[in-house]
């Protein structure tokens, strides 16, 4: 730190070095050394005073009361941050709303989809958060920072503001620049030494270095890589299993219902029923509700009865006819006479086909068949009819035969067989002419 | 003519001696990170804490591959060692931000010889502190769908639950910390900078120089940066406040006995920064002798910190006294008990620890005598550590192996792999510690400089 | 940091002179008048609302048509007691961390803190007739409370004698802290000592720690207990938090008053304003985060025996209150006491300070309020649905009464006779040792 208050000679404000031994390039400004922060302060209010405004100072901290001598308007970045802070508020309870309230409402011990109390953590984080960012990022664009070269870094006295030098900087395009006068009025302001700072003489060196451009381009490059892989994936069909890299307990070392294994000779996991034996539950030892065959001493026959666990009631024959409209009267028909949906549409083909006839008085076969076999009729099938057990399970199968056999009744009835109360409602058919 | 040059000249000698006061502090912090080698017990420091690291890794192996059945966690006690060291890192990171942000918005200006190291403590336990609650998941892997993000399930996250509280919270404040810590750390790295360019160590002199943003010093941006570094304090201190709540949300949010009660937002975020401090001062105290530091971290400063640990462990005393009043008063039998089965059920030991260790031994910061004897100091700061960390413990323990069910009622013992795990995150704390103490400006040099008398010299003083 | 001191102005004006006096007159004209309103309009009232409310001798079975008026005592009772209590606090910590900018203000802050044996004594007309035997203030004192398990192991601390005998104690150690305080500093302005300021601050440790026992309980013992089979740890810092509110916007009112008589106009600058503004704002958020603390933690364990006092505050007439406090008490005032020109531009604080104070008042009305309204069925001696948690949302309704202002105001016109019973001599500590750096104050 020189005791000098003169300014330093000039080196030539051009190309054309005067005593220096090296070239200097354009004069970029003037830099002005003091001793004090008081006496950075008192300068800068004088510079400002002249009218300079391309002017600058530097200091290793802040320093207190300059931004006032310089005339430094207040930074409006605290409302953007307010703003951004806002934002983020807004995003944060929208966020939420929107994935727990709108888009897919979970009951989460009975909390409202849309808890406000529950979303105000996380509302009061996003807030702060985009303040944040808004503060940091937007001090540093607000800065014009990173910046990492500037002209006066040429200055070796410029190395210094970051330990304990207090420096102004006026530049050359600042329109009351001046060579003469410039200089003279830091000096007159207390300097102790005033320098003038040139660019560099090569153009070149002014300009980004090959090597940067080429990392930064390079590394954009590789940074793109797993986006470009991402996306041809989504868009592209494979074969391949996907990569697994975490098992999760997806591939387990067990057989599978019916795979083909080596480990017996058939080739075959699937060992089959084991001889003599039953499922669980499926030992159905009652032959005459599972079968409908009664056992006596003198031999097995069909039963006339309705099994014991069977209630005969209301109720039963309710089911009974709500289970022979399913499965009955597609070809039997609604009145068991054997003329259903099918054979109406046979006939109506042009063929001929009809159904066995339930309740033919005339032909009594079916009437006079005990109840077991039409249970072993309605499970195993008829010539075309197929047995019904897979669908119809067993007690059902009982209740079809009980509506079958109010169905023979009630289509052979006659007059008499009518409640004498219920008589007058009837509508008599017309005597044949 | 004379007289005016010896004013001159006195003029001059004293801004000399405040530009070399300037340049003594450049060169003392600057001094840890030039040294050509090391410091011995540096070095012993690192190497310890690289075991401890190497321990921990391994046990976070055995975890991942095997599974949470490697922890002492019992279907009972399903949280034990894993959250009690996340809340315990947490609340060790909350005394960095305090003396950051608190402390600056209260003009304490003692604050800026020590809180650069403390906000580089807040960024290194918040790391170690997330690694608990994303390990304790069993299927780390899968941690990143608490992320809300696009996908074909309309599988979003259940943000009203506390543990996707703590995501948001856990990471705005890391992420806050970084930022302010690094803004913080800007024009000291130019400093670095210029030194390393001066010195002609250019790769260093690169590095440091991009980080560093081309800062130049300038008051138009340095006013700019002292705004948006005030509101960022400003944004920090109730960030610290809200994380600590949501943290002992988790707790509070239940219906355990022990867990559920109003108080403990506050009782938390006290006990934080009570912890915290400790902490900071239990790496200060030996750094500033080894590093030769006293003159910049002064005895002062240290004292004020003693004081604020004994206001906070009075604040968590204070908790403790309205806990037990209320559960008397409440008439809750289940509040009642817990609180009798902390002090004399399966865990009255660890209870007892953690009263000591938080409430009787604070009371010798009454005294000037022990608050300014350093090595007293360090030892009650880690007396102070061990009792938060059992204090978390009691709370998550007892109230866990003794809640409604009787027949569910157990003991928690841990395993080899929880204790691996917590010695693994103290060694990843100290070895990131170190390395940042040895490679980072660990004062922050412009803001001292800003603090002290000389930044003023020169000044006309106002009517 | 500026290292710049000031001296006091030659021309200030710090000495009180007739100002305490005249602010007493003001304050008793005030009180006798407001009160006097409120008299006649419960001698005038229809003492059915009373009946309606629950509120009946046990022994006559006449309406207690005084209960509401006595609930409106506690509340300007505790309203009056917080602004002392939150303008304490600043003494205290002004001391205990060497603070700097409040010196121009402490000697104000310990005036209106001094007032605290005015506002115990004001306080005995409820803690009077409790002892002596009326039931219809606080439920724990009515028969029936013995009836209710929950509530009958608590009824020995509970109890007319002890909650008499606890608040002599409050009084007793709040007076003396706050005389302490005050007499010492009015010690230095003799001497100007600087050891008195580290007696005080050796002092200010201690003091924080009984300060903070005292207020937790005092708020649990006087406000909670209105609703005693409820209860919440945070409801002593939430009642601290929300007494700094109105102790700052207090103290900024009444500094302000005190320059508008010409006194202090050089010492009190828009820079102590600032700070004045910026405590109530912290306190501001700081009040709304331990009462939202509060009220989430109970709404999300939805466990009934805390609920129910959020139910009777969240749902019917009183959730626009709970509404215009949420939006009043912190919103509106956070949001616009963040910027640095509402707190420094001086008519702009005065408007917030006068908003917060009025909220202040609404945040224990709504505290209280809901519980006036008792049931007093039996279902059987074993379970009792009775008491202040009872009866359906709409039972609870906000029954305003013109004496719950009048009450109020005439509470404050007590305050300001306790304050201005201490406003004499020096306005200002003129001989303590920070009180240049105090005068020389700025923000950034």
């Amino acid at each position: 730190m020189s005791d000098e208050r003169t300014p330093d000679s000039p080196s030539g404000d051009d190309d054309h070095g005067g005593t220096a031994v090296r070239r200097e390039g354009p004069l970029f400004g003037v830099l002005a050394e003091f001793d004090t922060p008081g006496e950075l302060i008192d300068a800068a209010r004088k510079v400002r005073a002249a009218g300079y405004t391309e002017f600058d100072c530097y200091s290793p901290f802040p320093v207190h009361g300059i931004d006032e001598a310089m005339g430094i308007r207040r930074t409006i970045l605290p409302v953007i941050i307010f703003l951004g802070g806002f934002a983020g508020t807004v995003g944060g309870l929208v966020l939420q709303w929107w994935c727990n309230a709108y888009n897919w409402p979970w009951n989460i011990s009975g909390k409202p989809a849309w808890s406000i109390p529950a979303n105000v953590p996380i509302g009061f984080e996003t807030t702060i958060l985009l303040a944040v960012f808004t503060s940091f990022f937007g001090m540093w664009i607000a800065n014009k920072l990173p910046q990492v070269w500037h002209p006066f870094f040429r200055a070796e006295r410029f190395n210094h503001i970051t330990d304990d030098a207090f420096l102004i900087g006026i530049e050359v395009r600042d329109r009351r620049f001046d060579g003469e006068a410039t200089p003279k009025l830091l000096a007159d302001a207390g300097a102790i030494s005033v320098e003038r700072v040139h660019f560099d003489p090569s153009p070149a060196v002014r300009v980004m270095p090959k090597w940067i451009t080429a990392f930064i381009v390079a590394s954009t490059a590789f940074a793109l890589i797993p986006f470009a892989v991402a996306a041809k994936a989504r868009t592209s069909h494979s074969t391949e299993p996907h990569i697994h890299i975490f098992p999760d307990m997806d591939f387990q070392p067990k057989y599978k219902s019916d795979q083909a294994m080596d480990l017996f000779g058939d080739g075959r996991e699937n060992r089959g029923e084991i001889a003599g034996t039953v499922a669980r539950g499926s030992l159905d030892a009652d032959d005459l509700f599972f079968r409908g065959i009664e056992h006596a001493p003198d031999g097995d026959s069909w039963t006339t009865k309705f099994p014991a666990r069977l209630t005969i009631n209301d109720q039963l024959m309710k089911r009974g006819k709500n289970r022979f409209e399913i499965y009955c009267t597609p070809c039997h028909g609604y009145d068991g006479r054997g003329m259903g949906a099918v054979p109406t549409r046979v006939a109506a083909g042009g063929g001929a086909w009809q159904a066995r006839n339930l309740v033919d008085a005339g032909n009594p076969v079916v009437i006079h068949m005990p109840n077991g076999q039409l249970f072993n009729t309605i499970s195993n099938g008829y010539n075309t009819m197929m047995g019904y057990a897979a669908q119809i399970p067993h007690a059902d199968r009982w209740a079809i035969v009980l509506y079958v056999r109010a169905l023979q009744r009630s289509q052979n009835a006659g007059l008499d067989d009518v409640p004498a109360d219920h008589r007058s409602g009837m509508q008599m058919p017309e005597a044949p002419q | 003519m004379s007289t005016a040059d010896a004013t001159m000249d006195s003029h001059h000698a004293e801004a000399g001696k405040a530009r070399e006061a300037f340049r003594a502090v450049t060169r003392d912090v600057a001094w840890v990170a030039e040294a050509p080698r090391p410091h011995k017990a540096w070095l012993a420091a690192l190497a310890v804490s690289l075991v401890l690291l190497a321990i921990g890794l391994y046990s976070i192996y055995v975890l991942v591959t095997t599974g949470i059945g490697v922890w002492g966690n019992s279907n009972t006690v399903c949280w034990a060692w894993d959250i009690t060291n996340f809340v315990w890192w947490i609340g060790i990171g909350h005394a960095g931000t305090l003396i950051s942000a608190v402390l600056y918005l209260t003009r304490q200006t003692w604050r800026v010889s020590i809180n650069r190291s403390a906000e580089a403590m807040t960024i290194f336990a918040v790391m170690c502190a997330g690694l608990f609650p994303l390990l304790h998941t069993g299927r780390p892997w899968f941690a990143w769908w608490m992320i809300p993000h696009p996908n074909d399930m309309q599988m979003w996250p259940q943000f009203r639950s506390p543990l996707m509280w703590d995501v948001f919270a856990v990471t705005t404040y890391m992420l806050t910390s970084i930022l302010f810590w690094y803004m913080g750390m800007v024009p000291d790295l130019a400093t670095f900078r210029d030194r390393c360019a001066a010195r002609g160590d250019k790769l260093r002199a690169i590095i440091y120089g991009a980080v560093a943003l081309g800062w130049r010093g300038s008051a138009r941006q340095w006013h700019r940066y002292e705004r948006a570094y005030l509101i960022l304090a400003g944004l920090a201190t109730p960030l610290v406040f809200s994380v600590h709540s949501v943290v002992s949300f988790d707790f509070a949010t239940s219906q355990l006995p022990g867990w559920h009660t109003t108080i403990f937002p506050p009782y938390f975020v006290a006990g934080a920064i009570f912890s915290g401090f400790a902490m900071v001062f239990t790496l200060l105290i030996p750094a500033r002798h080894l590093f030769n530091l006293k003159h910049i971290i002064k005895d002062e400063h240290v004292e004020a910190a003693c004081k604020i640990m004994l206001a906070t462990g009075m604040m968590v005393g204070l908790a403790y006294a309205t806990e037990f009043f209320i559960a008397w008063y409440s008439g809750n039998m289940f509040e009642g008990f817990t609180f009798i089965n902390r002090a004399f059920g399966p865990f009255w030991w660890a209870y007892f620890l953690m009263v000591g260790c938080n409430v009787l031994v604070p009371q010798a910061f009454w005294f000037k005598k022990v608050r300014r004897t350093p090595i007293a100091i360090f030892c009650l700061c880690l007396l102070i550590n061990v009792g938060m960390w059992f204090e978390r413990f009691v709370i998550i323990a007892t109230s866990l192996a003794r809640s409604f069910l009787p027949a569910q009622w157990s003991y928690y013992t841990p395993t080899r792999y929880d204790v691996g795990l917590f010695i693994g995150t103290l060694g990843l704390f100290f070895t990131l510690f170190l390395l940042f103490f040895r490679y980072a400006p660990v004062i922050a040099i412009s803001e001292v400089k800003g603090a002290m008398p000389e930044a003023h010299a020169g000044k006309k003083h106002q009517p | 940091m500026s290292v710049l001191q000031k001296s006091l102005h030659p021309d200030e004006k710090y000495k009180a002179g007739k100002l305490g006096q005249g602010l007493s007159r003001i304050g008793l004209g005030i009180a006798v008048v407001f009160f006097a309103i409120s008299i006649l309009v419960v001698v005038f009232s229809d003492p059915e609302t009373a009946r309606n409310a629950g509120h009946v001798d046990h022994a006559t079975g006449e309406p207690a048509k005084w209960a509401r008026f006595l609930y409106d005592y506690v509340i300007g009772w505790s309203y009056i007691f917080s602004i002392c209590v939150g303008v304490f606090w600043l003494v205290l910590l002004h001391h205990l961390v060497r603070g700097r900018w409040a010196t121009a203000v402490r000697r104000i802050a310990e005036a209106m803190a001094t007032a605290l044996p005015v506002v115990f004594a004001a306080g005995l007309v409820f803690v009077i007739p409790l002892v002596a035997g009326y039931d219809n203030l606080y439920f724990w004192a009515h028969p029936d409370a013995a009836l209710s398990p929950t509530l009958a192991h608590k009824l020995g601390w509970l109890s007319p004698g002890f909650f008499a005998v606890r608040y002599v104690f409050y009084a007793v150690v709040f007076s003396a802290m706050a005389a302490y305080f005050a007499r010492k500093s009015r010690q230095q302005d003799e001497s100007g000592d600087p050891k008195i300021s580290e007696t005080l601050r050796v002092a200010s440790g201690p003091a924080m720690i009984v300060y903070s026992l005292v207020t937790c309980f005092a708020a649990f013992d006087i406000l909670m207990s209105m609703a005693p089979k409820w209860y919440s740890t945070i409801y002593g810092v939430n009642f601290w938090g929300s007494a700094c509110v109105g102790g700052f916007s207090a103290l900024g009112l009444l500094v302000l008053g005190i320059q508008r008589t010409g006194r202090l106009t050089h010492s009190v600058t828009p820079e102590h304003y600032h700070d004045i503004g910026k405590w109530m704002f912290a306190f501001t958020f700081f009040w709304a985060y331990t009462a939202f603390s509060q009220f989430m933690l109970q709404w999300y364990g939805n466990m009934p025996e805390e609920t129910v006092w959020y139910k009777y505050r969240l749902f019917g007439d009183w959730q626009w209150v709970s509404i215009a406090m949420l939006v009043g008490f912190w919103a509106f005032p956070f949001v616009f006491l963040m910027s640095r020109w509402t707190k420094r531009i001086v008519p702009s604080l005065v408007f917030f300070a006068v908003w917060q104070l009025v909220f202040h008042w609404l945040d224990l009305y709504w505290n209280v309020m809901p519980s006036y309204d008792w049931t007093l069925e039996v279902h059987d001696k074993a379970r009792v649905s009775a008491g202040p948690l009872a009866g359906s949302i709409a039972y609870h309704h906000v029954g305003f009464s013109p004496i719950d202002i009048t009450v109020w105001i005439a509470l404050i016109g007590v305050l300001l006779f306790g304050i201005g019973r201490n406003l004499r001599g020096n306005l200002i500590p003129v001989k303590d040792p920070t009180l240049g750096l105090s005068l020389a104050h700025e923000n950034l």
